[in-house]
């Protein structure tokens, strides 16, 4: 309906105010530039070239000797070594740090997604007495003030300060998980509960056994939204372990750069050795990382 | 606690889905829920980060600091209209660059897909990487942006310059992380729109401006919608990259720092240290105000203006 009407609408406007008319032309140099794709190709390389610089940086300070690097930080290796890698990672505990960043996350995300998908289904079909209060919680949370201080008081009063357990349990809700998770529910259809009833299904079963493999596309975007999230989380990282053995690989990486300094090119191989994986991942699982981390933001 | 509606067993088996969102729902009302509005009732006290000390009901006592009579009241005032000027120019550039990247990428062009996985993987960095990648490039002695500038004979400490200029270069870096996030936003909005509105346009004669300015902005209007809310909230109460970058130096302290520094300490956190939590939970009730203001304004603006373009 609009299509019919839009053709109009313009016109009429430029009738009664023909000055409108001339704002609509666009400035003659815009013009130009449009009509060339080239211009789009130099802009995009420019910026291109702002996103590059500061990875090329780090690639090459990271296989650079100190020495070469004070005398020329900017120009290329002169050679490919591979000690500061080494030196990295046997100087600060990466090792250790990448195991405690697996755990934190892998624990925290499972039973993260789990525990969502219990709330969600019941919510998303009705099932519960007042499940729409519950959803609007959920919702609510989103413009409730920041939880960081009584969080603190809480898990120091638990005796869980500077524990795995404690910096785990921070991370155990998503409310913007559970949006997702309702909303993709929503859309599958209910006689499915009603046969699977029928023919004596369980609760339990059926959200496990069926449920769950028919949103598995929703369950994939939360997990690597809150996966994400989790480990690259820094600040509650530096809140809440004081414990060099607890740390995960974010608050490791500045616990070096303390001890290191200006010792860049060892601080760069550590970067680029935690930023692998990644963007390794990144790019294997582009489609589910972009739409987990815009779909919060699109529903808004 | 049932409703009528549900299907599957009923007699005591019908409590199964009652205990089976009981765990999610509490975890989040104990640790998210309730610590979120605990904030507000910390901040009428004199709470620290010590464990077993008595927890004195202050009043107004820290408001009445950080805002109006404190020896750092000035300062704070300071880092409040900074976080504003944080969010404006981070809002208005992030908003425009993230633009400028979707609508260069909805075109038929080559390397788009390479683009576009560029322009959004420092998303998926995190601060810590983000911000050493970039303390890096910024080196302020024989650094690449260093040596660029020198070639306008302008030399300068960059990161460890004027607090204004230290300020200046946090933006770029925030910008940087999260442009990615704006420009992906902006193509979802621009792949809902109809190609038959395009098609009818450009047979009434319409050029490419008049295309953008027409069709695709009017009907991007939802996208520009989140993409304005969520960089204003998101820039107010973003201070990261300031931690890994610059740490916290006077005359750059934005409100979000400030609630880290005097909760948990500048840069590290340390056991039992007698932190003031009462006065940052007091700070954060201020920044969670003015991001609330921000926000709601924000959002009628927004809908005063969408009604104008889609009725």
């Amino acid at each position: 309906m609009t299509a019919v009407e839009t053709p109009q609408a313009p016109r009429r406007a430029t009738e009664h105010r023909p000055e409108r008319a001339a704002r609509r032309e666009p400035p003659r140099w815009l013009a130009w530039l449009k009509r060339q794709k080239l211009a789009s190709y130099v802009i995009l390389l420019v910026f291109a070239v702002l996103y590059i610089g500061p990875l090329l940086m780090l690639v090459s300070t990271a296989f650079k000797t100190l020495p070469e690097f004070f005398r020329n930080p900017t120009g290329m290796p002169e050679s490919l070594r591979f000690e500061n890698f080494t030196e990295a990672w046997n100087e600060a505990q990466f090792a250790r740090y990448l195991v405690n960043s697996v755990v934190y996350t892998t624990v925290a995300t499972a039973v993260c997604v789990v525990t969502s998908v219990l709330v969600a289904f019941p919510i998303a079909r009705g099932y519960l007495k007042g499940g729409r209060y519950i959803l609007l919680l959920y919702v609510i949370a989103l413009f409730l003030p920041p939880a960081l201080i009584p969080q603190f008081q809480l898990i120091l009063n638990l005796g869980l300060f500077n524990t795995r357990a404690g910096y785990i349990l921070l991370f155990l809700v998503n409310p913007i998980g559970i949006i997702i998770l309702v909303n993709y529910i929503k859309a599958i259809p209910r006689e499915l509960d009603e046969s699977a009833a029928i023919d004596g299904c369980g609760y339990y079963r059926f959200v496990f056994k069926i449920i769950v493999p028919l949103i598995r596309p929703a369950i994939a975007t939360v997990t690597v939204l809150h996966a994400i999230g989790l480990w690259n989380e820094l600040v509650l990282a530096i809140i809440y372990l004081t414990n060099d053995d607890l740390y995960p690989v974010t608050r490791g990486l500045i616990a070096f750069e303390g001890l290191y300094g200006s010792n860049w090119p060892p601080m760069a191989a550590a970067v680029l050795i935690l930023m692998m994986p990644m963007v390794v991942l990144f790019l294997f699982l582009q489609r589910y990382i972009v739409s987990g981390l815009t779909a919060g933001a699109v529903k808004g | 606690m049932i409703h009528r509606s549900y299907l599957f067993a009923r007699g005591w088996r019908s409590a199964t889905p009652v205990l089976l969102l009981l765990p999610g729902f509490l975890l989040y009302l104990v640790m998210a829920v309730g610590p979120s509005l605990a904030t507000a009732v910390y901040s009428f006290t004199d709470a620290t980060g010590i464990r077993g000390i008595a927890v004195n009901w202050i009043g107004f006592e820290n408001y009445d600091e950080f805002l109006l009579r404190g020896a750092a009241s000035r300062d704070n005032i300071a880092a409040l209209r900074r976080t504003v000027y944080f969010c404006f120019f981070v809002t208005v550039i992030q908003f425009g660059i993230g633009l400028v990247f979707a609508v260069l990428l909805n075109q038929k062009i080559r390397g788009k897909k390479f683009f576009r996985t560029l322009f959004f993987m420092p998303v998926i960095l995190g601060v810590a990487i983000q911000g050493l990648i970039w303390k890096l490039f910024l080196l302020p002695r024989g650094g690449p942006a260093a040596e660029f500038f020198q070639l306008f004979g302008w030399t300068s400490e960059l990161l460890g310059g004027q607090p204004r200029q230290a300020f200046a270069w946090v933006i770029v870096v925030q910008i940087w992380a999260n442009a990615g996030i704006t420009m992906v936003i902006f193509l979802a909005g621009m792949q809902t729109i109809p190609n038959e509105l395009y098609e009818a346009a450009r047979i009434d004669g319409a050029g490419k401006w008049q295309l953008f300015r027409n069709v695709t902005w009017p009907l991007l209007t939802p996208a520009v919608n989140t993409n304005l809310l969520l960089n204003i909230i998101g820039s107010l109460q973003a201070w990261q990259l300031f931690l890994v970058l610059i740490g916290y130096r006077p005359g750059t302290q934005v409100l979000g720092y400030l609630v880290f520094a005097e909760g948990f300490g500048q840069t590290s956190g340390s056991v039992a240290s007698a932190f003031r939590q009462g006065y940052a939970a007091a700070a954060s009730i201020a920044l969670f105000i003015l991001v609330l203001v921000f926000a709601l304004v924000t959002h009628a603006w927004l809908s005063h203006r969408e009604k104008r373009y889609i009725g």
